[in-house]
């Protein structure tokens, strides 16, 4: 028995050497691995920051005088001696699987280094294999605060956290407040109860405090309910001036509806990166989803004004992939990618400590992100994300919060439905 | 008050779907002793039809329930032929597993298939309709899923209870050798019940699809939600399952509201351990 | 079945499973052989606790994955919240498993055939969503293992599978090991008998409550030293990773396709599934989402119809001729 088992692990393992050796490159490989959840429920995100990252391998290893990004012109990394090779992987959203497929990169895919996971549950174990074996964990969208709290020396994230997107939500508040006269004193949170929600709210929660916004409703749910209603009709019943939500996909959509169903809606309602910046959900809900609000990271209204490169990049080698502009997290990913490659180029080679070291210190140009610099502050965040508010108005964000970016005048308070 | 009445009939329509979602199951337990364990997949199938029955060719779930009644007759046909028979009175659990098998074959089929993404029907004509009644908000296509599933379990009992059909369906319950020998053609009453089964649950997913969002998960919750009602009404007993699904869905609602929303499954499911502990076979069990 | 040649077979299995880490490069390293190897031990080792009650016993529990989670969680607080070994917790991990058991079986062994099952999935969602909520044990947001020292101490390794497979092993044989023991011994045949006809065998003067709140008690004390040890080695513990009905799931499949109530079923089980598993996902990612689990879906379905007493069932098939084979039900 035991024999057979070696048989069958040692044919195994020649079928995986024969499959990795047969691509013979005049450069040298460095691989990265691409861990995002390819099955599960949020497969279609998974796969479309897996073609964003490898949008932006395309853009380092081939000529591209086209586009003006710092790697786009030249074939390859370091001369052209060095090109970059993508290995997708899949966690399915189980963090299980996602500590188990990062061990596999690492140690059996010889990855240089992985960029993921998408979902802050599965981040979080990955990165720990990463943190262990001291080895580069790249990290574009999971939001959760707690993964750079947690005093990593390989971990790098790009996106704003919950906490960075809910105090500009409460300085939105207080500027609306002072300025518009808007009245705005009490917060209701529905959230769904993940790690994802609860982050969120807890930040919700401390952010609030700043400027006395009194928290009259504190709604968790269960995500992939049946139904939201009792939820909806607590968050009526406690009426709150602005509601926070936490809701992805096809609770995003449920909540809406159920709102409209009700009759209800706050003076405003802001969510954190959810189903409100997913463009398929909103046009599933069409003018239902109008004046909600939300934070985002991206946008394909400010890529025109703000990331010309980006378009092209998109436009280039993203969209043939996906069939889709990039959205708020796959266009993170991609970021990081650049970034990792900068760095690689700049160490003169694959070095982990030489590339830790350069990421940890030096500042990168991005052609992708709103700030257009990327820099990580000692815990690994990234001191320039930068997220701006948005409010939707017929499937377009429109761009009304920090001031710098704002291009549009918002409904504020929200139309409620029977106006509409 | 308003608050009270909103809940109380949230959690009346919540009910009345409960109960079209498993009146089917609840007939094939009481037949074959057999749990359907596919039966929130089957639900996603007949949602999926009307999802793409309305997105391509634009008819309104409020006609394609019919198309996805009769498919999901002929899946529940299919499954008891292919799948259920052939594992009958084997192991214990064997159809019960059999069908678990299925529901994986079925959900990532169409993961596969249609991706996860989730599917909602926008403008159909019921959408977003609303009525008031005793200051409660009600809406629409809730309340004709409701009404509905008045009329299935109504039509399901009259089947069972007052038909030559339903004494046949009955006598094989009972005993199924004796209903041999008295000529009934079990076999084809065992097809029977589990298409009826099927088609039921068509119904429901058609009507659902009004104002759901279709995604490969979806059957789970639901399908849960059918088992602690069919086993809550007791063993095959309609007028039990139709029972217990108002008061989960009751329960559901005043916990929601009252007590605490992360609360109300746990409080659906407490409810089941509860009663079935005082009545092991259920509310109307024998 | 002769005991002596299923006895050569045991001490001839461990022989070779234990001389597996001393060959280097096998399972040592950061090998995925060492991590799929590592896993079918365990979910051999998960499936065979729950081979105890539900096999052996024939009260087929879908609820296994709370006990298992209750060890998972043991040994994450003990680490994550009180700072010290898991060694701490495990011990009470299994015992606080055995005692809950206890409580909900004792009422629920009174409901019958598929009351009884639809009891187990709804405790599972109960002890899952209050998981979910309750902030003592981490809630939603589960318990993230710090950065630890590797060995045995804190069994922990960063850069090598060996002592996890060891774990793993020693795990395997002591639930291998009770199951042995008890299939030889008075409880065994007590549980047979039970599982048979409870009325006889109570007639016979066995009291078929305690035996089975034993065996529950047993079986959920072992699932829970295998959740202890599924909770070092992913460094994380979280509701809907180790207490719910997925996990249940595995329980139950792994047997029931190896062979329900058979000795060596559970390992065929875990043998066949965990590696089918492991490397579809990791080399059949290009067939689109969700393939290895369609072929999964299939596999339930033929292995019910056909054979539903497993792979062992097939094997038996084999070894004595298709006449037998035929005879048996």
């Amino acid at each position: 028995m035991k024999q057979s088992k070696r048989t069958v692990f040692i044919a195994m393992l020649a079928l995986a050497a024969i499959f990795v050796s047969s691509a013979a490159f005049a450069a040298e490989e460095i691989k990265v691995g691409a861990l995002f959840p390819l099955t599960g429920p949020a497969a279609v995100s998974g796969q479309n920051c897996v073609n964003a990252v490898q949008a932006a391998v395309e853009v380092i290893n081939k000529k591209n005088a086209d586009i003006n990004d710092p790697l786009a012109a030249q074939e390859g990394l370091v001369g052209g001696k060095y090109v970059i090779k993508v290995v997708p992987a899949d966690h399915q959203g189980k963090p299980d699987v996602a500590k188990s497929e990062a061990e596999r990169l690492y140690n059996q895919e010889k990855v240089f280094a992985i960029i993921g996971c998408y979902n802050s549950s599965a981040t979080k174990p990955a990165s720990a294999v990463a943190e262990r074996a001291k080895k580069l964990f790249l990290c574009g969208c999971s939001s959760s605060a707690a993964l750079t709290e947690r005093g990593y020396k390989y971990f790098f994230r790009h996106a704003p956290t919950d906490a960075i997107e809910s105090v500009e939500f409460v300085d939105y508040i207080a500027y609306l407040n002072k300025e518009k006269n808007a009245g705005i004193k009490t917060l209701g949170i529905i959230y769904e109860n993940t790690e994802f929600g609860k982050h969120a709210a807890e930040e919700a929660v401390k952010a609030a405090k700043k400027i006395d916004l009194k928290i009259v409703a504190d709604v968790p749910f269960n995500n992939g309910a049946t139904n939201l209603n009792s939820e909806v009709q607590k968050l009526k019943s406690a009426n709150p001036d602005v509601v926070f939500g936490a809701a992805l996909g096809g609770d995003y959509s449920l909540w809406v509806r159920t709102m409209k169903q009700v009759n209800w809606l706050p003076k405003m309602a802001i969510n954190y990166c959810t189903g409100y910046q997913n463009p398929a959900v909103q046009k599933e809900l069409g003018s239902d989803g109008n004046f909600f609000m939300g934070g985002m990271g991206y946008s394909p209204e400010l890529a025109k004004q703000f990331m010309p490169e980006g378009i092209k990049i998109q436009d280039k080698y993203y969209t043939p992939k996906s069939n889709q502009p990039f959205d708020s997290d796959s266009i993170q990913e991609a970021v990081m990618m650049m970034v990792l490659a900068q760095a690689i180029e700049k160490a003169g080679g694959p070095d982990t400590e030489k590339v830790r070291e350069i990421i940890a210190t030096q500042e990168f140009p991005s052609t992708m992100s709103l700030s257009g610099k990327v820099k990580f502050s000692p815990d690994g965040q990234n001191a320039e994300a930068l997220s701006v508010i948005t409010q939707l108005h017929e499937q377009s964000y429109k761009t009304v919060f920090p001031l710098k970016y704002k291009d549009f005048e918002p409904t504020i308070p929200m139309t409620p439905w029977d106006k509409r | 008050m308003s608050n009270f009445m909103q809940v109380l009939i949230d959690g009346l329509l919540s009910g009345l779907l409960y109960a079209l979602v498993s009146a089917g199951l609840s007939m094939i337990w009481g037949v074959m002793d057999v749990i359907n364990f596919a039966h929130g997949e089957f639900l996603m199938v007949a949602m999926y039809i009307c999802y793409w029955l309305g997105f391509i060719l634009k008819i309104d779930p409020l006609f394609t329930w019919v198309a996805s009644g009769i498919f999901l007759f002929i899946l529940g046909a299919v499954t008891y032929r292919w799948i259920v028979k052939g594992s009958l009175g084997k192991a214990a659990m064997a159809p019960l597993l059999a069908t678990f098998g299925l529901s994986m074959l079925l959900k990532n089929f169409c993961m596969n298939r249609f991706s996860p993404n989730f599917r909602l029907l926008s403008g159909t004509l019921l959408d977003g309709k609303t009525f008031e009644f005793c200051g409660a908000i009600i809406s629409l296509p809730q309340f004709v899923t409701g009404i509905f599933s008045l009329i299935v379990v109504a039509a399901l009992y009259w089947l069972v209870k007052k038909t030559r059909l339903g004494w046949a369906i009955q006598a094989t319950a009972m005993d199924k050798e004796a209903a041999e020998l008295m000529g009934i053609d079990t076999e084809k009453i065992f097809l029977l019940v589990f298409g009826l089964g099927g088609a039921c649950v068509g119904v429901a997913g058609g009507l659902m699809t009004t104002y759901l969002a279709v995604h490969p998960e979806v059957g789970g919750l639901f399908s849960l939600i059918a088992f602690v009602v069919v086993a809550l009404g007791g063993f095959g007993s309609i007028p039990g399952a139709f029972a217990a699904a108002i008061l989960i869905g009751l329960v559901e609602s005043f916990t929601g509201f009252y007590v605490a929303a992360v609360l109300k499954y746990v409080a659906v499911f407490a409810i089941y351990l509860v009663v079935i502990l005082v009545r092991p076979k259920g509310l109307f069990g024998w | 079945m002769t005991l002596t040649k299923k006895d050569k077979l045991w001490y001839g299995f461990i022989i070779c499973a234990v001389i597996l880490p001393f060959i280097p490069g096998v399972i040592g390293g950061g090998s995925f052989f060492g991590h799929v190897a590592t896993m079918i031990l365990l979910y051999a080792a998960m499936a065979q606790s729950w081979n105890i009650i539900s096999g052996y016993g024939g009260q087929v529990s879908f609820g296994h994955s709370v006990f298992f989670g209750i060890g998972a969680y043991a040994a994450g607080l003990a680490v994550v919240t009180y700072e010290t070994l898991p060694w701490y917790g495990v011990p009470l991990g299994m015992l606080t498993a055995a005692v809950v058991s206890i409580l909900i079986s004792y009422p629920c062994f009174r409901l019958k055939g598929h009351y009884f099952a639809i009891a187990t999935f709804a405790i599972v969602e109960i002890f899952n969503r209050l998981f979910m909520i309750w902030d003592a044990v981490g809630g939603a947001l589960g318990l993230d293992y710090p950065i630890l020292d590797d060995g045995w101490k804190n069994f922990s390794w960063s850069d090598t599978k060996t002592g996890y497979y060891i774990g793993a092993l020693a795990i395997f044989i002591v639930v291998f090991g009770i199951v042995r023991w008890i299939e030889k011994n008075r409880m065994g045949y007590y549980l047979l008998a039970v599982r048979e006809g409870q009325e006889t065998a109570e007639s016979l003067g066995v009291n078929s409550t305690i035996v089975k709140l034993g065996a529950m008690a047993l079986s959920a004390a072992l699932a829970a030293l295998c959740g202890a040890f599924f909770a070092q080695y992913n460094y994380r513990v979280d509701p809907p990773m180790v207490m719910s009905l997925d996990m249940s799931m595995k329980f139950v499949l792994i047997t029931i396709l190896g062979g329900i109530g058979t000795f060596w079923g559970p390992f065929l089980g875990a043998l066949v599934l965990i590696p089918l598993q492991e490397y579809t996902r990791a080399y059949l990612t290009h067939l689109g989402a969700g393939v290895d689990l369609i072929i999964f879906g299939i596999i339930i379905i033929i292995v019910m119809i056909k054979e539903p007493r497993g792979m062992m069932g097939l094997l038996s098939y084999f070894n004595k001729g298709k006449k037998e084979g035929e005879a048996k039900l």
